[in-house]
């Protein structure tokens, strides 16, 4: 198939067929939780595209040249685990420095990166892939492009709800909807149109 | 403060998933058996009772600016423990839950539990408090596994509840009925909370 | 420095900790859990073959399969493997039996998470005992030409593990011809 094209495969999977919120329900807190505002939303989008690219790498290397090697699988979650507190610790630093402004409006969001199932998701899912020969295991450049995709995909569902949510504000809602409930039901809606990419045989 | 207010406190007042919202990832994804949610919910209230032991018992020499990766890492351990000793007795259900059994560790709820109450009450109110939300997490689990199960395959704990001539609403075990499942249940607790 | 340096030996000491209290739990858990997994196997190749009794052997290209004989008269009853391929949202995993001119004498579908409802029918009777009695060639999807009716709405997933199957059964066939087997 060629390597673009395995790539291609990966990219369309993570983004729409096997979508990280809307398919695996990974990512859902910051889905639901932050997408009220484009802007916002565009901010911790593009953080969680980093973090789960770099755990990706961080994650396969720790797994293959520790876990794997020295038969310490049993150790997979508290390791990954860590290496991702750690990165989110790092980017924290990087962004307090360079972007107070998204600092601010990313607020309490951003040290929760941490406990996003869709980061300590993709590195477990890493472990597990193969490509589409049912055989190979992903190698380096693959997991870390799949953090990337996967984070591209929850960027995009993110972005495609806050725009919605945000013109749903100025509509009439019936009490019991507001705020959780119909953030939920768009998110059905949403999962429904994506369940048309299933069956996509590339 | 009393045993018994901080055991029930979870199961309606301060229930993770339909209150303080927490915990949703697993709740979309495994409720689609009750058979699951009830693993689920299990795993992840025996987890949340020994970090919440250990956490308590710790808090007084754990360093304030390093108490989250250490939480981290005490809970990580407990999930780590279940999902071996899962994979090895009950192998059928470790395999349903699959990728969200390590996905405990992230599961707000309890690394919720041992910030905001663990790390500064005693260990008997943190088992109090462990087994009050662990026990809401895993009654809401089943509701909605309830309704998804039943209308999506027509049983509920394997048992078929249906008449013959239903067919099964597959969208309902699927994701998009997860989502609408959860969203129509938020609405009519809204509602309930309304009429208080 | 120091006071980081402290913090970061207290955080070791944890982490020093668990891993050793997960270490003795591996060490209980994880033989329990080998030999389940080969026990699966072993009664797996049992029930596609019964009465058979199985020794191992490898083809070129380094998949293992197992070669049945009758323990009365040592002829060659059939041969067992398992294939894998990635099927809708997993990789699915077969046993298949089949018999000395293989043929699929019978297939088991051993690990898969494909979608509830749909590809995850594929361990049902109705799906998997049309596969008995197939030849190689006859092991594709309808849709491809083949004898194998896909479920319905689980095309992938039918046609990932006709495809699978067929592969094997193609690489096990070229290893016995070359005189491969012992």
């Amino acid at each position: 198939m060629g390597y673009f094209g395995e790539l291609f495969v990966m990219a369309m999977t993570a983004i729409f067929i096997q979508n990280f919120v809307l398919s695996r329900f990974l990512g859902l807190c910051p889905y639901l939780g932050v997408s009220k505002k484009l802007d916002s939303a565009m901010g911790m989008g593009m953080a969680v595209i980093f973090v789960m690219t770099l755990a990706s790498a961080f994650t396969f290397l720790i797994n293959v040249y520790l876990l794997l090697p020295y038969g310490l699988s049993y150790l997979q979650t508290i390791a990954f685990i860590l290496t991702i507190a750690a990165l989110v610790q790092f980017v924290e630093m990087v962004i307090q420095k360079n972007a107070p402004a998204l600092y601010k409006s990313l607020g309490v969001y951003l040290p929760l990166i941490t406990t996003n199932c869709a980061v300590l998701g993709v590195a477990i899912i890493n472990t597990q892939a193969f490509r589409s020969d049912g055989v190979t295991p992903y190698n380096f450049l693959d997991s870390t492009l799949n953090g990337f995709f996967s984070g591209v995909g929850f960027t995009f569902v993110l972005l495609a709800m806050a725009g919605i949510r945000q013109r749903l504000e100025k509509v009439e809602l019936p009490k019991a909807m507001r705020g959780m409930p119909i953030a939920l039901i768009l998110a059905g809606t949403m999962a429904l149109a994506f369940y048309g990419f299933m069956g996509f045989n590339i | 403060m009393n045993f018994i207010k901080e055991l029930t406190k979870g199961i309606i007042k301060e229930n993770p998933i339909f209150v303080i919202v927490l915990g949703m990832c697993p709740t979309l994804a495994v409720s689609t058996s009750v058979q699951n949610a009830l693993g689920m919910g299990l795993a992840a209230t025996f987890v949340l009772i020994c970090s919440n032991i250990m956490i308590s018992l710790i808090k007084n020499i754990t360093p304030p600016s390093i108490r989250i990766p250490i939480y981290v890492v005490v809970i990580a351990a407990f999930v780590s423990i279940v999902d071996m000793v899962m994979s090895a007795y009950i192998p059928a259900l470790h395999k349903s839950l699959g990728i969200f059994i390590p996905l405990i560790v992230v599961n707000c709820i309890i690394l919720g539990r041992a910030e905001a109450f663990a790390n500064r009450n005693t260990v008997i109110m943190s088992i109090a408090d462990a087994i009050g939300m662990g026990l809401g997490f895993t009654l809401s689990l089943s509701v909605v596994a309830t309704i998804r199960e039943i209308l999506g395959a027509g049983t509920w704990l394997g048992i078929k509840v249906t008449p013959q001539t239903y067919d099964p609403m597959l969208m309902a075990i699927l994701a998009p009925g997860a989502f609408i499942t959860l969203g129509f249940l938020m609405a009519l607790i809204n509602m309930l909370k309304e009429k208080k | 420095m120091k006071y980081y340096i402290k913090l970061s030996l207290i955080l070791l000491a944890f982490c020093v900790v668990a891993s050793g209290i997960l270490a003795y739990v591996n060490g209980l858990t994880a033989p329990v859990i080998a030999a389940r997994k080969a026990q699966t196997e072993i009664d797996t190749r049992q029930a596609l073959i019964p009465g058979a009794e199985f020794t191992e052997a490898q083809t070129a290209d380094g998949a293992q399969y197992f070669i049945a004989y009758d323990p009365a008269t040592q002829d060659t009853l059939g041969y067992t493997f398992i294939s894998a391929e990635t099927g809708y949202s997993s990789t699915v995993k077969t046993m298949v039996g089949m018999d000395k001119d293989f043929k699929v004498l019978a297939i088991k579908v051993l690990d898969h998470a494909e979608t509830p409802g749909l590809g995850a029918n594929c361990t049902s009777e109705s799906f998997t005992g049309q596969f008995s009695g197939l030849t190689v060639d006859q092991l594709k999807v309808d849709k491809d030409g083949g004898a194998v009716v896909s479920l319905s709405g689980a095309t992938i997933t039918s046609r990932c593990i006709a495809n699978s199957i067929r592969t094997r059964i193609t690489a096990v066939q070229s290893d016995i011809n070359a005189g491969g087997a012992e």
